[in-house]
């Protein structure tokens, strides 16, 4: 964190404090409405949003989304994408209760934080895990596995519409990018529309655990098609979408010649 | 999903202790809180509490291990500016976030005249 972190052997850190500097001035004056144009402004405005009210989405708002995600850049112009919209409240229940059973489960193997032998027993099962799983055992998707299988965070957050993502498991080079791409054009189109989203990647738990073939019957996925995402879609409780502070990313720039990092 | 090799994955500790891991931390000004408790809805670790009963109600970090990701949502959804992100999260070896710096709002950047 902070400017410790920039280590870098190229001699160009004169330009990179200049730009620090520049970046002090826009600093200033940021949160000026003005400087921005609309499609910035859904972009910096726009909130993962986890509180909803229970009202329905208009048909319509809906068909526009997709309509927004229909016409996402693909690679090879495949469209690796298909869409299944939820808007049946005992369908949204069933699966929120089969995604708690199955953190459930998860944390009666993992969950390294009891006292005792259990705790040693989750902890060795962990390790193991933790190697098959990496980026579904993160520490990060770890906790919310505990706080759904706690009954603490719900799954959709009582949103009344979702949309899940199926992937075209044959789709050119990497479909699941794909699919963020189109996902992603459906959220900003929400956004602008006044609806909120939140990505929603735990509905992918429905297919790693024992409910699979249940789900693949109901919903009738079969190959090549393969769930990837769920977007929760509804009206906001609050005022939660503004604009926030987020990290700056290291940026290596090349020009004339040299190197610069800059944030 | 990207894949891993298969030395990265022998060195992954689990994140039982904490010397390995920190968490996001928020500071929530005493004054501006009214404890109305939309951040605590909101959060998605559930790392923030309401204390104390009626006018002395306050927002508060969970005290053990608050899992908050420092996503900012409940800087944003309080109408009264309380609360502010102090610290973002990061774990050691595997999982350690790497080329970051300090947390800013949205830039603009003008065309230079």
């Amino acid at each position: 964190m902070g400017k410790a972190t920039v280590i870098d052997s190229s001699p160009i850190t004169l330009a990179t404090k200049m730009e620090e500097g520049m970046d002090m001035e826009t600093q200033d004056r940021a949160l000026q409405s003005e400087d921005w144009n609309l499609v910035e402004k859904t972009i910096f405005e726009r909130r993962s949003v986890r509180w909803y009210k229970s009202d329905q989405v208009p048909e319509y708002l809906v068909r526009r989304m997709l309509e927004a995600g229909r016409y996402a850049p693909s690679a090879g112009n495949s469209q690796p994408w298909k869409f299944i919209v939820i808007r049946d409240k005992a369908i949204l229940g069933e699966m929120e209760r089969d995604v708690q059973r199955t953190c459930k489960l998860f944390r009666f193997f993992l969950d390294f934080r009891r006292p005792g032998l259990m705790g040693k027993i989750g902890w060795f099962y962990s390790q193991i895990f933790i190697r098959i799983l990496p980026h579904e055992l993160h520490p990060i998707p770890l906790g919310a596995i505990f706080l759904i299988a706690e009954g603490k965070l719900k799954l959709f957050h009582g949103a009344p519409t979702v949309i899940m993502i199926l992937k075209d498991k044959r789709g050119v080079s990497n479909p699941d990018l794909d699919c963020g791409i189109c996902g992603q054009n459906m959220v900003l189109a929400a956004h602008s529309l006044g609806l909120s989203t939140c990505w929603i990647g735990f509905v992918s738990a429905l297919m790693k655990s024992y409910v699979r073939f249940k789900w693949l019957r109901r919903l009738h996925i079969s190959y090549p098609y393969e769930l990837v995402e769920g977007i929760a879609v509804g009206y906001a409780r609050g005022n939660p979408n503004k604009m926030v502070e987020r990290e700056t990313h290291e940026i290596a720039w090349y020009e004339n010649g040299q190197r610069t990092i800059t944030y | 999903m990207s894949t891993i090799s298969l030395i990265e994955r022998l060195i992954i500790p689990t994140y039982n202790n904490e010397a390995y891991a920190h968490t996001g931390r928020v500071t929530i000004d005493p004054v501006k809180c009214n404890g109305c408790g939309m951040c605590a809805t909101i959060c998605p670790g559930k790392a923030i509490r309401i204390i104390g009963h009626g006018k002395a109600k306050l927002a508060q970090m969970e005290p053990d291990f608050p899992q908050c990701m420092s996503c900012n949502d409940c800087a944003a959804m309080c109408e009264r500016g309380a609360i502010s992100v102090s610290l973002t999260y990061d774990f050691g070896y595997h999982f350690k976030i790497l080329d970051r710096s300090t947390m800013k709002p949205p830039r603009s950047f003008k065309e230079k005249s």
